[in-house]
């Protein structure tokens, strides 16, 4: 069974949230402090981590980062500010996607976490390479010239999203369909700040990409320059 | 620094200088004029005393000669004239050039005529004799003094001169009576005298170019910290509000300055404490979204799993649940809007531009509005001249503007259909929204982007507006420095037109849509 570890310091909202994704069929473990949650964290290892960002003891955005140093697990920020500040702060701080209090609807939340709980690409097996980087999407491994590269699962999709089929331009509408599984958002944040971080693991100067570049006023694509 | 001193409509520095230096050309003419004219006067009296004591004894010493030859044979008279002749040309160590003039008038000595008496005219240096002046011999003759005269002579072999004469009747024994005039050069004292111009007008020259040069040093002093206020009130226009003006002394000067630092420390002040109210209210509106989005998270999560149960539920139960659902959304709509605006109030709105195809976010929002609203008979039209037109704008808060104008229209447009139309310029783009539905007066006009103002409150809140969508979107248009127009007519619908520069915060230079429609007035 999945389990969600639900990170809110409002009882309420937490115990809600908990009825709803239990009666998604997913299982819940709730923490309300922010400096509880590593311990937990270690002690049962979940496969997604939903997080508030205000959070007594430990701001969730420092969470964040420490689950980040230890684990790729998918973490989707709860936020009641829909101020892009606090968003794009989660996203570099690690965080997967992110939902803004309070929620159209309680499926839009569950659609969400499915989506970043699907193995994506499921259709694709095998090796891509691009570049001079080689992408093994069975063994979910990205390696250059033998050494292995750590992405989260959010940065593997949308890496594998774009090279399997290099020099086609993806506008971020579609990134976002593709990886995030929305149906028509506006927000490119996310896309920008995922390249960006994406970029600064696997390119070898992030200020000039060689593998994931954009194409100015469309999107972005693989570059299909051979590998060395 | 200097070029501003010198140019003188903007400096004070050059004023002053420029008046005091006139001011005191005037006062140095007048005072060296009357300096020259005295000294002048002085020169010529104590010359003209000189001569005229040293043209006595000449004349006297000849008088007492020829009185001592008296009866003495032609020859000893003629050389005692020689004698005299020569001992009074004799010129003095300050003196240029002395001639003389002898002259015979009337009869001869000899009243009886036995003899032909010998004359003794004669003039030196050659002298011409007939520039004399005829006034001063008449009054030789006439005299038994000394008589003088300044004038002008002619010499035969040099130019004419400036001299003194002086005469006197002298009688010459056994010859008659002659005029004896001693001619004095005056080139000496013109000589002086323009000395003494020449050093007056170098002196006043001097004064003035002293003057000057003082005035220019004193008045630096009092411009400097004028200056100085200049360029810190300018940069306070710019935003720097830690400089202050230097205060050393304790003059007037010293007074502006204290005044000054006391004007930009409360100025300084009173920013300090807007930007604090400001920073406050901001925190206030976030304080507030947060502590009321969290447990609305929660209500409308809990409303929806009961909505989902609802087939379960008696009917009163059941449609309490979708009452529930709906008022939630409402709120939370209402919520969001009021949180809106009180960030413009508080000025807190941020533009987040981003580059993108207007034409297909309008496309978006008119498939998204007709598929949210109740009924789908109305039908929307777009009209646009280009397939694309890209924008640098908030996305967000555009699409908010095209929501807000289109279910506005939807509210009132009657079941007859909406045109949307859209034209592009260089610099802006223009998105017009029609409706042809009851329209409105002027003084609803004049009213609609109030906050909370319904055009008609009876029917308005079919569709659950807040009442505070056109005003917000006008304040989201004019954060991008365009504007939001209105027109209306009663019976002949409204037309809502967005001006948006194609890069937000350019200026917008019209309007490629005018407000009033181009059906308007429609024949009927």
């Amino acid at each position: 069974m999945t389990l969600v570890m639900v990170v809110d310091d409002d009882q309420d909202l937490a115990e809600m949230l908990g009825i709803v994704l239990t009666g998604a069929g997913i299982d819940v473990d709730l923490v309300s402090r922010g400096d509880e949650v590593l311990e937990v964290f270690r002690n049962n290892p979940p496969d997604l981590v939903l997080l508030d960002v205000m959070l007594p003891g430990l701001d969730g955005i420092e969470v964040c980062k420490l689950i980040r140093a230890e684990s790729m697990v998918p973490i989707v920020m709860l936020s009641a500010k829909g101020d892009s500040h606090d968003v794009v702060r989660g996203l570099e701080a690690g965080a997967d996607d992110y939902m803004v209090k309070p929620f159209r609807h309680p499926s839009e939340l569950i659609a969400r976490i499915r989506t970043r709980l699907r193995r994506t690409n499921a259709d694709i097996s095998g090796l891509l390479v691009i570049g001079d980087l080689s992408i093994d999407v069975t063994a979910h491994e990205v390696s250059r010239a033998g050494k292995k590269i750590a992405l989260t699962r959010l940065e593997f999709d949308l890496l594998v999203a774009l090279a399997k089929e290099p020099g086609r331009v993806f506008t971020r509408d579609a990134l976002l369909g593709e990886v995030w599984g929305y149906r028509h958002s506006t927000d490119t944040r996310l896309v920008n700040v995922h390249v960006q971080r994406l970029r600064s693991k696997v390119e070898h100067d992030p200020e000039h990409p060689q593998i994931i570049m954009t194409v100015r006023g469309v999107g972005y694509k693989a570059g299909v320059l051979g590998g060395s | 620094m200097n070029r501003n001193i010198f140019s003188f409509r903007n400096s004070l520095a050059s004023k002053v200088i420029f008046s005091t230096v006139l001011l005191s050309l005037g006062v140095v003419w007048l005072t060296g004029s009357a300096l020259y004219s005295q000294l002048s006067d002085g020169v010529k009296q104590v010359n003209l005393e000189t001569s005229l004591a040293e043209a006595r004894s000449s004349f006297f010493n000849a008088q007492y000669e020829f009185l001592l030859v008296k009866g003495a044979n032609t020859k000893i008279i003629t050389e005692t004239v020689q004698e005299i002749i020569i001992s009074s040309t004799e010129v003095s160590l300050n003196q240029d050039r002395k001639s003389i003039f002898l002259s015979r008038f009337g009869q001869s000595a000899d009243p009886l005529g036995t003899e032909i008496a010998p004359d003794y005219s004669t003039a030196t240096d050659e002298l011409d004799i007939s520039s004399f002046p005829t006034e001063l011999r008449q009054r030789v003759r006439a005299s038994d003094i000394v008589e003088y005269k300044y004038a002008t002579v002619k010499y035969k072999n040099r130019a004419d001169a400036n001299v003194l004469i002086a005469g006197r009747r002298i009688a010459i024994p056994e010859s008659g009576n002659y005029e004896m005039y001693l001619v004095y050069s005056l080139t000496n004292q013109n000589t002086t005298l323009s000395l003494i111009k020449s050093s007056l007008l170098f002196t006043g020259l001097a004064l003035l170019f002293l003057i000057g040069l003082i005035t220019w040093l004193v008045v630096r002093q009092v411009v400097r910290p004028v200056r100085e206020a200049a360029r810190i009130a300018q940069q306070f226009t710019e935003g720097d509000f830690s400089q202050r003006m230097k205060v050393e002394s304790s003059d007037e000067i010293a007074t502006l300055g204290t005044a000054f630092n006391e004007m930009a420390l409360s100025l300084e002040s009173q920013i300090t404490r807007l930007e604090n109210l400001s920073r406050v209210q901001q925190r206030f509106v976030s304080d507030v979204s947060h502590e009321l989005r969290t447990p609305l998270t929660t209500l409308r999560m809990a409303s929806e799993v009961i909505y989902s149960a609802k087939a379960s539920f008696d009917p009163n139960i059941a449609r309490s649940s979708e009452l529930l659902v709906a008022q939630l959304d409402r709120f939370e709509k209402l919520l969001e809007d009021l949180l809106e605006v009180s960030r413009f109030d508080a000025e807190v709105a941020v533009l987040e531009p981003v580059e993108f195809d207007l034409v297909r976010l309008i496309e978006r929002c008119i498939e998204d509005v007709r598929a949210n609203a109740h009924d789908h008979t109305i039908s929307v039209e777009i009209d646009h001249e280009t397939e694309q037109v890209m924008v640098r704008a908030d996305f967000r808060r555009v699409e908010r503007i095209m929501r807000n104008l289109l279910s506005n229209a939807l509210d009132h447009a009657d079941e007859k259909p909406i045109h949307v139309s859209v034209v592009a310029t260089a610099t802006e783009v223009g998105v017009g929204v029609r409706d042809f539905g009851p329209g409105m007066d002027p003084a609803a006009l004049s009213r609609v982007f109030d906050r909370f103002w319904r055009a008609d409150p009876s029917r308005a809140r079919v569709r659950g507006g807040t009442g505070l969508g056109l005003s917000i979107a006008l304040e989201d248009a004019r954060l991008h420095n365009g504007e939001l127009d209105a027109w209306g007519a009663l019976g002949q619908g409204a037309h809502f037109v967005l001006t948006l520069p194609l890069i937000a915060g350019s200026q917008i230079s019209g309007r490629p849509i005018r407000p009033q429609p181009k059906d308007y007035p429609q024949p009927i």
